[in-house]
């Protein structure tokens, strides 16, 4: 019976652990073995030791690669992770509709990173979207301040009134940030239709975010200096990803009782001082698990960099991963798959050392 | 002092009923504000996939200023489409240029005073229809078979018209023409038309919509006076499929691409149903040694990053699994379906769901039929798979989602000829051939339709998607 049990066990897992076997297990038993080589695919694979690791680091693409996946890692983490629990708890709201809406935030998450890729370098284009979205913003930058100038002091006028009377109007109150914005909408109209603020000529901003060798902050050392068109990947996947994690954070949120809010409200506790005081705590786990599957997927990033293609200076977007891709395929070259391979275990490195820090974060939160 | 007050707790010098009041007031006031904040969300994120369906549909989506306003979505133009498709092949749909065509057209330009107007210059060019894969097609060009009519004046009309933003007095002149196709000949898909006329005369309007302006206001292009309506709207996205073709079988490449990521998606969900499923009960239900080493390597195998395998994978697929492909005759898996879906038979993260899922399924529902003695195959194919409907929908969505947008792997592996390519790297390619040169109508229109697919399933089975996002997060 227990034979028995074996057997059916193995049979039911044969597909499973031959396609594991000669996919995964000897494929990376593989790369171990070649990143001790000089492999090239046509001579036989020479020991070379540890030449390969040593040559990474004299090689300058590598560190550009290096720095570009480092910094592109930690800026997009930190900045999708803040803003998808901000947009979560901000949706933390039992509303009618608000199903329809998640749905809606999802589509870039389904759609291929091919689509939203080419989408996002149209947009990107010198005549594109961004660029004209910039100028838009500065022909009507004038309106837009006047805009909100009103409305602030429409606000404070307001809850000073309302607290005159000894009501307990908060800064934020709803239905007075209702009436000034509506009063600064007025307002502004009323101002630029009577001539006394209107948008300003100014020509088109011509921006260049793909064809440029910059990099910002402009006298910073190289190794701390950002390209202008990683920037712009970087936007591009903070927006695709953005949703996928405030999806996890919401149904984290669901679970946090509406109870904390109203005490925390009821001792005059602001929104933002909610948000850091009550939301931030109550989700970490959570955030633990956003920031370490942000860091593996930023880390592995590459379709971004493949397809943007020529319409980059390569050394500006170079990523680990694709420094492994252009050494196996470097085109007209011999391919140096030993050294491809030394470069894919460093990267294997720093996604197991990113796993092992939660690992242990996770571990400690348990106890 | 502000710390004492508080919107949720009645100071007692204000009534109830005031207090009530003022709090439904906050509410509404609240739930309008959340509705506007969310409408803002939903045009941050879905602003990008809208305004690039809009253009994929505009001749030229670089235009600048970027406009929603295009002329592919005007009523008038439609129907100027349809009519001008009638009279070049009676074809009022898509349109052409077939023998017997007599196709009328008018403009309108703006004469300033003092100006006298000028009888156009009508060319019907030898224009291919785009750069890159369909300039290596031979096309019949409707130049070589067009007879234009002698153009004359219709219609003259004082006005004003705006010049570089003032107001000026002049003459609105009308000229009609017609383009015929005297004898026989083959059906031509465009009838491209050029307007010359001295500077100053300014176009004003035409049958059809004028494609584009060229030298200073002289040249008033049309890439297509015959187009018909879906002709005239689709233009990019019929240049899709007709324009690229396989260089062997003349097929339309985004057609095969197409139809091989359907292939590829398919078998990957065929296959990761079965194995997975199959692997996720002997690991959920049986007991057997090396089951913790296994498990460990599926845990394992989820962290390696595709760069680390991709290197003996592609040797393996290189020499043909073994040589074992050459048993069905083919020496190398490589730019092969077959390579691709047999590399990605299942993965470890699909087998990881299905334990999960078997593991929540009670003991006691097999235990029926351990009694009557069916074989563990029996107990796995009767009685626990029917069970698993919903994870295996799951499944089916994440699976095709997957293997559909896949890029890397694919990438690695197809990479000649472009017949062979999936969607994904196929619009690579068209993103190097046509981004080069500017043509981004083709590659927009390319990657809306590839998105077509996933964004159906995505509303179809919405829940499931949503779901797999705590399968995600059930990573653990």
């Amino acid at each position: 019976m227990k034979r028995q049990e074996w057997m059916a066990a193995y049979l039911f897992l044969t597909p499973f652990l031959v396609s594991l076997f000669i996919f995964f297990l000897y494929a990376t038993v593989r790369a171990v073995y070649f990143s001790f080589t000089d492999y090239n695919l046509f001579d036989a694979p020479r020991f070379v030791g540890l030449q390969n690791y040593i040559n990474l680091f004299r090689e300058e693409n590598f560190l550009l690669a290096l720095r570009n996946s480092l910094f592109f890692a930690a800026i997009v983490t930190t900045v999708q992770t803040f803003l998808a629990l901000v947009m979560a708890s901000v949706l933390n709201q039992r509303i009618r509709g608000l199903n329809f809406f998640r749905a809606a935030y999802y589509m870039p998450s389904v759609t291929s990173s091919v689509v939203i890729t080419l989408i996002f370098l149209w947009m990107y284009q010198r005549q594109g979207l961004f660029n004209y979205l910039a100028t838009q913003l500065q022909v009507y930058a004038p309106l837009l301040l006047t805009f909100f100038a009103i409305l602030i002091v429409v606000q404070i006028v307001q809850v000073a009134y309302e607290r005159s009377r000894k009501l307990p109007a908060s800064w934020f109150d709803p239905a007075l940030l209702v009436v000034s914005f509506l009063v600064a909408l007025a307002g502004t109209w009323l101002l630029s239709f009577s001539g006394v603020v209107a948008a300003r000529d100014i020509p088109p901003v011509d921006f260049i975010w793909l064809q440029t060798r910059r990099e910002i902050p402009d006298g910073a050392p190289w190794f701390l200096r950002v390209a202008i068109p990683l920037i712009a990947i970087m936007i591009q996947n903070i927006f695709t990803t953005i949703p996928t994690f405030m999806l996890m954070f919401l149904a984290a949120l669901q679970d946090v009782p509406k109870s904390h809010y109203e005490a925390a409200s009821i001792d005059g506790a602001t929104p933002v001082q909610q948000f850091f005081y009550i939301t931030v705590p109550s989700v970490q786990p959570v955030t633990f698990l956003v920031v370490t599957l942000g860091l593996i997927g930023t880390l592995q990033m590459f379709d971004q960099v493949a397809i943007f293609g020529d319409a980059v200076p390569l050394r500006s977007v170079i990523t680990l991963a694709y420094f492994v891709y252009n050494r196996m395929f470097p085109g007209a070259q011999a391919p140096e798959v030993g050294f491809a391979a030394a470069a894919a275990m460093f990267l294997a490195l720093l996604t197991l050392v990113v796993v092992l820090i939660q690992r242990r974060f996770i571990r400690s939160e348990a106890v | 002092m502000a710390g004492a007050l508080s919107p949720n707790t009645r100071p007692e010098w204000i009534s109830q009923i005031d207090f009530e009041r003022w709090q439904a007031r906050r509410r509404w006031a609240r739930a309008g504000i959340v509705y506007a904040v969310m409408l803002f969300f939903a045009v941050i994120f879905l602003g990008p996939l809208l305004f690039a369906t809009i253009s994929s549909l505009h001749t030229d989506p670089l235009a600048y200023p970027p406009t929603l306003a295009i002329p592919q979505l005007s009523p008038r133009n439609w129907a100027a489409a349809a009519n001008l498709g009638q009279a070049g092949a009676g074809n009022r749909w898509w349109g052409g240029f077939a023998p017997g065509a007599n196709v009328p057209f008018e403009i309108t330009y703006f004469v300033p005073a003092g100006q006298e107007p000028e009888v156009p210059e009508v060319v019907v060019p030898r224009r291919r229809p785009g750069a890159g894969l369909g300039a290596v097609m031979v096309i019949d060009f409707a130049a070589d078979y067009a007879t234009v009519t002698p153009v004359e004046e219709v219609r003259r009309e004082a006005g004003t018209f705006m010049v570089r933003g003032e107001v000026v007095e002049g003459l609105f002149v009308t000229y009609a023409f017609r383009i015929l196709y005297p004898g026989s000949g083959p059906t031509i898909e465009r009838l491209p038309l050029d307007l010359t006329v001295p500077v100053g005369q300014l176009y004003a309007d035409s049958t059809l919509a004028v494609t584009r302006i060229e030298r200073r206001g002289r040249v008033a292009s049309f890439d297509n006076v015959a187009p018909g309506a879906l002709g005239y709207v689709f233009n990019n996205y019929r240049r899709t499929f007709n324009e690229a073709r396989s260089i062997t079988t003349q097929e339309s490449l985004f057609w095969l691409w197409t139809r091989n990521s359907f292939l590829v998606a398919l078998a990957r969900v065929i296959t990761t149903l079965l194995f997975a499923s199959m692997a996720g009960y002997a690991l959920a239900r049986l007991q057997f040694p090396g089951k913790n080493l296994i498990f460990v390597l599926i845990l394992l195998a989820q962290m390696i990053p595709g760069q680390v395998i991709f290197i003996s994978n592609y040797l393996v697929l290189r020499d043909g699994i073994w040589g074992l492909s050459s048993l069905w005759g083919q020496p190398t898996l490589l730019n092969s379906l077959a390579g691709v879906i047999l590399s990605g038979l299942v993965g470890a993260g699909a087998v990881f769901i299905m334990k999960q899922f078997f593991e929540s399924i009670p003991r006691e529902v097999e235990e029926a039929a351990m009694i009557d003695g069916a074989s563990q195959w029996r107990r796995y194919w009767n009685v626990v798979l029917p069970m698993a409907r919903p994870a295996l929908g799951a499944l089916t969505i994440l699976t095709f989602q997957g293997a559909w947008n896949e890029f890397f792997w694919p990438l690695v592996v197809l990479t000649t000829p472009e017949d062979i390519k999936t969607l994904p790297i196929g619009l690579l390619t068209f993103r190097n051939v046509y981004g080069g040169a500017g043509d981004w109508g083709l590659i927009l229109a390319g990657a809306v339709l590839s998105a077509i697919p996933i964004l159906i399933l995505f509303v179809v089975f919405q829940k499931y998607f949503l779901e797999g996002v705590s399968y995600g997060g059930g990573k653990e």
